[in-house]
Parts: C-alpha cells; sequence; structure tokens
C-alpha cells in the first residue's frame, strides 16, 4: 500500500518535471525569466535608489554606506516619543531655521540645512501629521508649533481623526458603530511610540507592491501556457487518451501551476529582501507602522515585521489566486489569451474605478488589495462580517484562501472533462 | 480483446459526422477506408475517449470504455492523424513524457523507449529535438509513443500520410510487425495501404459503414467488372464522362485506361482482375476521375 502511494508521488513528481519543462523550454518561457530577472534588477536598484542621505555639503548619496550614515544620524534619535523628546526635536528644529545656510537662497545652502534635520525627519514627519487636518499634510507645520502645545502630539493623532469622522466629508460614511470602531483603535495604540531608523523596511514596504505586481503579471503567461499548450500543439489527442491523461496528469498540471507560482514569487521576494536588507538594514523591526508617513493614520497595531510578512504572504496569495483563476480560464477557454489578461484586468480595472468613492468598499476586496498589503493597511474601509465592525484585512485574508482552494477542484474537472472535436 | 459498437453515433450540430455505427472487432488488423470526410477521424476519437457520443456505446470486453475511464486507457495506442508534440522535446523525453502519462514505470519505460527507438528506427535520432525530425520520423515518433504501453488495442489515423513511397511501405511494414496479438485499427484514404496488411476492410461514408469483410469478399461484391483499353488521347474525356475510370497511362500512342463497366465499354477492352482500388473508386469515385490521387 505505502510502496503504492510513494510509487504514484513519483509518477506526478515526473510529469510535474515534464510540464515545468515543457514551459521554460520554449521561447515565451525563456523570455519570461529573462523579464523577469531584469525587473528584479530594476526594482531593487530603484528601492535602494529610494533611501537617500544628505551629506554635509549638501550632496545626496545613495548605497550602503549612505544608508549605514542616515541610519546612525536617525538612530541618534532612537527610544521613546516622549514629550521631552518632541520638545527637543522642535528645538533643534528652530535652531537650524535660524542658521544662515536654511535662510540662503541657494537650495545648496538649503539642503546643508536639510541635512542636519535629516537624523529627526521621521519625527518632524509625525508631529506635522498630528498638527494638520486628518486629510490634510503641511510640511512645514512642525515650525509653528509651540513647545507648550507638542505635548499634546498623541492625543492630537485622535483628535484630527474624529474631527474628521464628524466633519462633513465624512460623517456619513461611518455609522456610529463604525466611528466607535476607528477611535477606539486609535486609542488603543499603545504610546509613547518607540521610534528607530527602518528605512529598509519602509522602502521596502513602498515598492514591494511594484515587485510583487510585475511578477505576476510576467507569470501569468507561462502559467496560462500550461494548460493552453496541449491543445494549441495539438499535442491534447494523445494526452487525454493516455492512462492518466484525465487524472493524475491532470493534477501534474495544476501541480506544475502551483510550484512555478510559489518557487517564481519566494525566489523574487527573498531575493528582493535579501538585496534590500542587505542594503538598507533591518532595523527598526519592531517600530509600529504608525512611526512612518505611510501607516501614520493605520489602524491595524503592526510593526513593520508584521507588515513584511503580512506583505509577502499577501502577495503569495494573491499570486497563488490571480494565476490559478488565469489557468482556470486557460483551462476552461482552451487558449492563453484571455488567461494571460486575468491578472492584468485584476491590477489595472480597480485602479480606474479608484475614484468612484461608492466602489471604495468593494474595491478595498479585491485581490489586488492581497499585492500591496503595505497600503491596504492604511485603507479606511470597514465591513461587518457577522456583525463585528473590522476592516479589508482580515476578509481578504480568509476570503481568498478560500477561493483559491475553491477553484482547485473546479479547474481539475473543467480540464478533465476536455474533449477534442 | 473485443471491441463492440453499439448504434455509435455523432452529431456536430444538425451534421451528423457519424450515422448509428454498429460493430465488433477482435484482434487483428481493420482498415477503416474512406474519403475526406467520411468520419473516420470521429469514429477513433470517440475509440479513444477523446469525444463522447451522441448516441450509442462503445464496449471493451463488454464493458463501457467511459465506465472503465483510465483501465480503457491503459489498454490503449494512437496515433492521430494530426500528430502534436512538444517541439523543445527530444526523442527520447518525448517518450519518456508520454511513457509517464501512461503510467509507466519510470524503470521500465526507459528499457521501453530504448527498444521502441531500435525498432522504428530512431536510435541515432534519440537526442535529436522533436521539431528538427523529417515527416518520416516524425511519424515513426508518433508510433513509438502508441507502442509504449504495448497497447491491446491499437489505433492509427492516417499513419501513412505524407510519407514517400519508400517510407511508406517501411511503415506498412512495421504496422504489419506490430499487429501480432493485438486489435488494430488504421485509418487511410490510401487503397494500397491497407489492401495487404488488413485482415478486414471497412468501407465508411457519410458516418455509415457501407461495405466490410476481406479484401477479396470486398472485391467479389462489385456487380461490375475492371476492363484495360487502348484509346486514343482525345476520346479520354468521352469515356471519362461515361464510365468510372480508375487509372490511366499515357503514352505516345494514345492512353490505356482502366474502366469499371458492367457491359465491354470498346471492342478491343480486356477483362482484368478487379483490384480493391478499383472497387474503392467503384463506390466512392465520381465520374470524371478526380480520384487520381489513389495511387
Ligand atoms: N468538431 C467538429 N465540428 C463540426 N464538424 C466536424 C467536427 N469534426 C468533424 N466534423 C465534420 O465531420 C465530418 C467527418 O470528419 P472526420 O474528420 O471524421 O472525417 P475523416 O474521415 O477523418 O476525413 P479525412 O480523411 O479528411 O481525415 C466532416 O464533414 C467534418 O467536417
Ligand atoms: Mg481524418
Amino acid at each position: 500500500m505505502c510502496f503504492y502511494i510513494i510509487l504514484e508521488k513519483k509518477q506526478v513528481m515526473k510529469m510535474i518535471r515534464y510540464e515545468v519543462k515543457k514551459v521554460f523550454s520554449k521561447t515565451g518561457g525563456k523570455i519570461a525569466l529573462l523579464m523577469l530577472t531584469g525587473m528584479l534588477i530594476l526594482v531593487c536598484f530603484l528601492t535602494v535608489k529610494s533611501v537617500e542621505y544628505v551629506d554635509e555639503q549638501g550632496v545626496s548619496r545613495s548605497g550602503i554606506a549612505a544608508a549605514r550614515r542616515l541610519r546612525e544620524d536617525k538612530n541618534k534619535w532612537a527610544g521613546e516619543i516622549t514629550e521631552d523628546v518632541l520638545i527637543e526635536v522642535l528645538q533643534k528644529n528652530r535652531e537650524i531655521n535660524a542658521s544662515k545656510e536654511y535662510q540662503s537662497t541657494d537650495y545648496r545652502e538649503n539642503d546643508k540645512a536639510y541635512a542636519r534635520k535629516q537624523g529627526f525627519s521621521d519625527i518632524r514627519d509625525m508631529i506635522n501629521h498630528a498638527f494638520t487636518a486628518f486629510r490634510e499634510y503641511d510640511y512645514y507645520r512642525v515650525d509653528s508649533v509651540t513647545d507648550e502645545e507638542v505635548g499634546s502630539f498623541y492625543e492630537r493623532r485622535i483628535a484630527g481623526l474624529n474631527d474628521w469622522l464628524y466633519s462633513e466629508e465624512a460623517k456619513d460614511i461611518y455609522s456610529e458603530e463604525e466611528k466607535e470602531f476607528l477611535l477606539t483603535k486609535y486609542q488603543e495604540l499603545k504610546t509613547p511610540f518607540y521610534y528607530e531608523y527602518a528605512d529598509g523596511w519602509k522602502a521596502f514596504s513602498e515598492y514591494a507592491p511594484t515587485l510583487i505586481m510585475l511578477t505576476v503579471l510576467i507569470l501569468g503567461f507561462p502559467v496560462s501556457g500550461i494548460f493552453a499548450n496541449e491543445i494549441q500543439l495539438k499535442a491534447d489527442a494523445i494526452f487525454f487518451s493516455a492512462k492518466l491523461g484525465r487524472n493524475k496528469a491532470v493534477l501534474s498540471k495544476i501541480g506544475a501551476g502551483i510550484l512555478m507560482i510559489t518557487g517564481i514569487y519566494w525566489v523574487m521576494v527573498l531575493l528582493y529582501s535579501a538585496v534590500v536588507f542587505a542594503i538598507l538594514g533591518t532595523g527598526g523591526a519592531g517600530c509600529a507602522i504608525q512611526t512612518g508617513l505611510g501607516g501614520w493614520k493605520s489602524f491595524y497595531h503592526i510593526t513593520y515585521l508584521q507588515e513584511y510578512l503580512l506583505i509577502i504572504f499577501g502577495g503569495y496569495l494573491g499570486s497563488l489566486f490571480m494565476l490559478t483563476l488565469a489557468m482556470f480560464l486557460s483551462a476552461s477557454t482552451r487558449s492563453a489569451i484571455l488567461a494571460v489578461t486575468v491578472p492584468f484586468v485584476l491590477l489595472f480595472i480597480p485602479s480606474f474605478l479608484n475614484d468612484i468613492s461608492a466602489l471604495s468598499k468593494v474595491l478595498g476586496l479585491l485581490p489586488d488589495q492581497l499585492l500591496q498589503m503595505g497600503q491596504a493597511a492604511a485603507f479606511f474601509n470597514l465591513y461587518h462580517p457577522g456583525g463585528k465592525v473590522t476592516g479589508a484585512l482580515p476578509i481578504i485574508m480568509t476570503l481568498y484562501p478560500i477561493l483559491f482552494a475553491a477553484m482547485l477542484p473546479v479547474l481539475y474537472h473543467v480540464y478533465r472533462k476536455t474533449q477534442i472535436q | 480483446m473485443k471491441i463492440e459498437l453499439d448504434h455509435l453515433t455523432k452529431n456536430f450540430g444538425e451534421f451528423t459526422a457519424v450515422d448509428h455505427i454498429s460493430l465488433a472487432m477482435n484482434n487483428g488488423v481493420y482498415g477503416l477506408l474512406g474519403v475526406n470526410g467520411a468520419g473516420k477521424t470521429t469514429l477513433m476519437r470517440m475509440l479513444c475517449t477523446l469525444l463522447r457520443p451522441t448516441e450509442g456505446t462503445i464496449y471493451c470486453n463488454g464493458r463501457d470504455i467511459w465506465e472503465m475511464d483510465s483501465e480503457y486507457r491503459s489498454l490503449l495506442g494512437y496515433l492521430p492523424q494530426e500528430f502534436g508534440f512538444y517541439p523543445e522535446f527530444s526523442v527520447q523525453d518525448y517518450l519518456l513524457y508520454i511513457a509517464a502519462l501512461k503510467g509507466i514505470r519510470p524503470v521500465v519505460a526507459k528499457k521501453r523507449v530504448k527498444e521502441l527507438l531500435v525498432k522504428v528506427g530512431l536510435a541515432k535520432a534519440a537526442a535529436h529535438k522533436m521539431k528538427k525530425l523529417s515527416g518520416g520520423m516524425k511519424r515513426r515518433a508518433g508510433i513509438a509513443q502508441a507502442m509504449l504501453n504495448d497497447p491491446q488495442i491499437l489505433i492509427l489515423d492516417e499513419p501513412t500520410a505524407g510519407l514517400d513511397p519508400n517510407e511508406r511501405i517501411r511503415f506498412r511494414n512495421l504496422i504489419s510487425e506490430l499487429a501480432e496479438e493485438r486489435l488494430v485499427l488504421l485509418s487511410t484514404h490510401i487503397v494500397s495501404d491497407v489492401e495487404y496488411i488488413a485482415n478486414e476492410i471497412w468501407m465508411m461514408q457519410e458516418g455509415r459503414i457501407v461495405h466490410q469483410g476481406t479484401a477479396k469478399k470486398i472485391i467479389d461484391s462489385m456487380p461490375e467488372a475492371v476492363w484495360e483499353c487502348m484509346v486514343e488521347k482525345r476520346m479520354v474525356s468521352v469515356f471519362a464522362k461515361k464510365y468510372k475510370i480508375s487509372n490511366m497511362k499515357t503514352d505516345q500512342d494514345g492512353a490505356i485506361l482502366r474502366i469499371i463497366s458492367q457491359g465491354k465499354p470498346c471492342e478491343q477492352a480486356k477483362r482484368a482482375e478487379a483490384t480493391l482500388e478499383d472497387v474503392f473508386l467503384y463506390y466512392f469515385g465520381e465520374k470524371a476521375g478526380d480520384e487520381n490521387d489513389t495511387i
């Protein structure tokens, strides 16, 4: 019995190997691999380039050395952001504002002044956020915040939300229960924040969606080919008349698809992570995402490390879902043409519909969100599954695994029933 | 091995491609003969479970082949009319992959592939890519894949189409050799392919089997006679309008016609022995001799 199971497993594994070989022996498959490699290099480059250090001369630099110096500068401010720290930031800021470099009309002189501010630039950003209206951002707000009022920093975050929730713009969007939910979330966030240099994580979460989306788009081509190539090559007659053609061979096609998605996705994401963190560092893993510009408003209480995990696993789930859908379409239409457009449609249609606020709740649950979990964590869509208020993330993280799992048997049955006309 | 077709029918919309065929086959070689569009491929696809019949069933040793599912397919070897393969695979890899699809254990598959490559004369080309093979070599790779599981039922759809005469004869011999101890069904519209190797011939027309039996029986069933006579070239069209001409050979003096006719078509005509080709033409051919491809 055991012997047979091992034997059958070996059979399927062997067929999976051939399926993968079929895909990558074709020129199209090779081009896809080349494109993935090129894209990975490009996104790594852009990510690393996005973290800049301005030296004493006012010159912007990026790379390993620059990141290290930025880290050193920022980590002088590492620790809990208490009132004392905030006052110190204000004083330092005022001091630099008074300098002749800052006052100069020459932008190079201004850059020299900035060089001295960048150590506390993240904290400065937070103060700007806390002291401007919820939906606005004023880069110079910090210059007019007084030492007396800066102590209300954390209360202002909550008050800003409260003001917005009851403003003309938002008062009808959320029910009382939802407003309560959001305010409670804000109040529950542990203060004072712990701050540290975390630019590696921030840069990762900014550029990871680009990498993940492009991976999915490119992978759509080889993956759709798995189910369409038999028909395209007219090899289907032999395939389906073979003993295992309508059972294990179909399983191994599905297996090959999932293997390709899994293998390539993780190679891309892990190589990308390795490059980004090797150059920009992994410091700040334990900081709350609210300590950065992107996460300030989020009502999800997670650290950068947790956000990273959310991004990479959400991305994997989204890739599995979208590409399995593409496989399903190529199996049922017997052509790869429609199937390769699946990821394109799923990724680009939502961004066209973005401006229609009536759709925003639906858009928040679409699978493209899985490929950009960092951004999704900052959205304010609320839902009521089972009477409880919740954000979109828990919903999509349960919905899509279920949909993915449900698609597999359907895919199997659709392909297995193929007739050769 | 016994295959029975029971009122087997396939409609494509209004069109009936296979029309209530009921037949039985045992071991031996069956030649399915019919003009283009007769329904040969459709019939074979149903025999390979690639196409569901609209009506009727197929039994293998008394069991419905669709219920037998993979058990039936494990008995099956099929060379389709349009033989598609994976162009970038080497011949060896291609065969190993099909062996895997057929559920043959890797160790056995390796041995079997080696044997078959020798048998079909592709041993030297084992490492060549499939796309680089000549038409004849591709067919031989096709036959090899069909034979991988040592099938009890071997179905070959126009296995000799597009081959040069030499290759065709070699192929015919190969098929005869492979035909022992199994049921072979091969389709063709080239009469000479089946004349020698088929034990039983089925003549198919518009989805129905119109004549069946040994070559001799079918030849004897023709109610008209075959004549050969020499005519002037300008007379050829006159004869062609009046009679079915199964062959024509021209030289300086005139044309030698092979005419199928009840009575003597002209004074100097001599009776000739009827061949299967004549019969094919008699049943399926049209007057005005358009069947020149039945070499
Ligand atoms: N999928 C289909 N849809 C509609 N009609 C079809 C389909 N497949 C076959 N036919 C029709 O059924 C008839 C029989 O086709 P089939 O391919 O079985 O003939 P055949 O005897 O194999 O011909 P050939 O010698 O040209 O291979 C033809 O008229 C063809 O047009
Ligand atoms: Mg045909």
